[in-house]
């Protein structure tokens, strides 16, 4: 767990005082924070033994609703 | 957009590489036994005519993304939201190949090494190349590519005398069924995974050059495709082949008086690395174009953190893994590599129609 917010706040860190030298537009923070967040949320719950249920799941879940995948 | 161009050697080894990517480790005909060799001519004239149309429709659609083209087509919204759809595939199509290569170092090469790291370590690799950009990765597939021919030459030469040359017979044991079935699959992996260059080919230096690119690519990666599936029959025998999961890994070991293994490594490493950067490399240049951001290189270190996040999450193991890719693979990928980009080329044969039939009638106003 601690590897893991070490590791992100070295990442996060390490970009973001590129995206300020830069001056880089809003969005950019906004995708940013959004694919961080998403996978450090991720890899909390992976690290923790709780595997939430994968977008593979979903997809073959979706598609077996169409009646495409048995 | 980005000026940097790339020449038609370089568009040729880049999509060469692209399509043997994983393939060069998961052997995709295995699933018609006897008679993969023939799934891999079948499904490679599909893939041939699948990737011409992609070429069709980047040339009616000069100097024009993938992104540019949808919105054009399809209006912003609906065209932003197939966009979006399109950044989801490429980064769950990099995240595959990630677990793909993780999974064969950690079952073959380092099996004490947690796959994490492996994974990570790659993905950084990759980040240094996706940033460097188009004419870096275009170069860079100049110098690499042509190791991966040679390497499956030396592998298959070093086999000639374990050759069984009667092993794919009988032909169509089973039917034609199970073969069109696997024909299927081989057009959606690896060959319609190239809808991803649709990112690309904007950046060919010589655009009428595209079409010839593209079918020579795709032809030699079909009789490339054959090639290895007769020779994995022919060392291997089909019933050996159901039965493991990296078959030319399993082929290079048989080898008894040379070490080749590392090369099946240096192949995957060389293959899959290209195929990863260039879907990363879409995907954020995708995302850039939707969002107006100016350059893409802002968002390659998030969407590769989510990468390699994505690539441990998807699959609980390799089983997992093969057992979702042989059933849902195909009709996942469909919308993505078939319709949208059918229903793009018939747009764009319409528009083209039209402003000829326009130019004829102010050409008659004219006289």
């Amino acid at each position: 767990m601690l590897l893991i917010l070490a590791l992100f706040a070295v990442l996060i860190v390490y970009d973001l005082q590129k995206f300020i030298q830069q001056k880089a537009q809003a969005r950019v923070f906004v995708l940013y924070t959004f694919f961080m967040t998403v996978s450090l949320i991720i890899s909390l719950f992976l690290a923790a033994g709780k595997r939430p249920s994968s977008p593979a799941q979903w997809i073959e879940t979706v598609l077996a609703m169409i009646g495409v995948v048995k | 957009m980005e000026k940097a161009k790339i020449s038609s050697i370089q568009l040729f080894l880049l999509l060469s590489g692209f399509i043997f990517g994983s393939t060069v480790i998961l052997a995709p005909g295995r699933a018609a036994r006897h008679d993969g060799w023939l799934a891999v001519l079948l499904g490679g004239i599909g893939s041939i005519l699948l990737m011409e149309i992609y070429a069709a429709v980047a040339l009616l659609n000069p100097s024009k993304t993938l992104v540019d083209i949808l919105k054009e087509k399809m209006g912003k919204v609906v065209g932003n939201l197939f966009a979006i759809l399109y950044i989801w595939y490429f980064i769950h199509l990099a995240s595959l190949v990630l677990r793909n290569f993780g999974e064969f170092i950690c079952t073959v090469t380092f099996p004490e090494t947690p796959m994490v790291l492996v994974i990570g370590l790659f993905a950084i690799l990759l980040l240094y190349a996706v940033n460097s950009g188009i004419e870096m990765m275009g170069r860079l597939g100049e110098l690499l590519v042509p190791a991966i021919p040679f390497i499956v030459f030396i592998i298959s030469l070093s086999l000639l005398s374990a050759h069984d040359f009667t092993a794919f017979l009988p032909i169509l044991e089973n039917g034609i069924v199970p073969v069109l079935k696997t024909a299927l699959n081989i057009i959606s992996f690896p060959f319609g995974e190239t809808v991803v260059f649709l990112m690309l080919f904007p950046h060919l230096n010589r655009k009428e050059k595209l079409k010839k690119v593209v079918f020579i690519s795709a032809s030699i990666s079909v009789l490339a495709g054959i090639a290895l599936t007769f020779r994995d029959i022919f060392v291997l025998g089909t019933d050996l082949m159901a039965r493991i999961t990296f078959i030319p890994h399993l082929t290079a070991m048989l080898i008894p008086w040379l070490n080749v293994e590392p090369l099946v490594d240096i192949n995957l490493l060389i293959g899959g690395g290209i195929k990863i950067s260039v879907c990363i490399y879409a995907a954020a240049k995708a995302l850039s174009q939707i969002t107006g951001i100016d350059d893409y290189r802002k968002l390659t270190s998030a969407i590769f953190t989510f990468c390699v996040v994505l690539s441990i999450w998807v699959y609980e193991n390799v089983i997992e893994m093969f057992d979702w890719v042989e059933k849902v693979w195909f009709y996942y990928s469909v919308p993505f590599q078939i319709i949208i980009p059918l229903l793009l080329l018939v747009l764009s044969l319409r528009k083209k129609q039209a402003l000829k039939g326009n130019d004829i009638e102010n050409g008659n106003v004219e006289q």
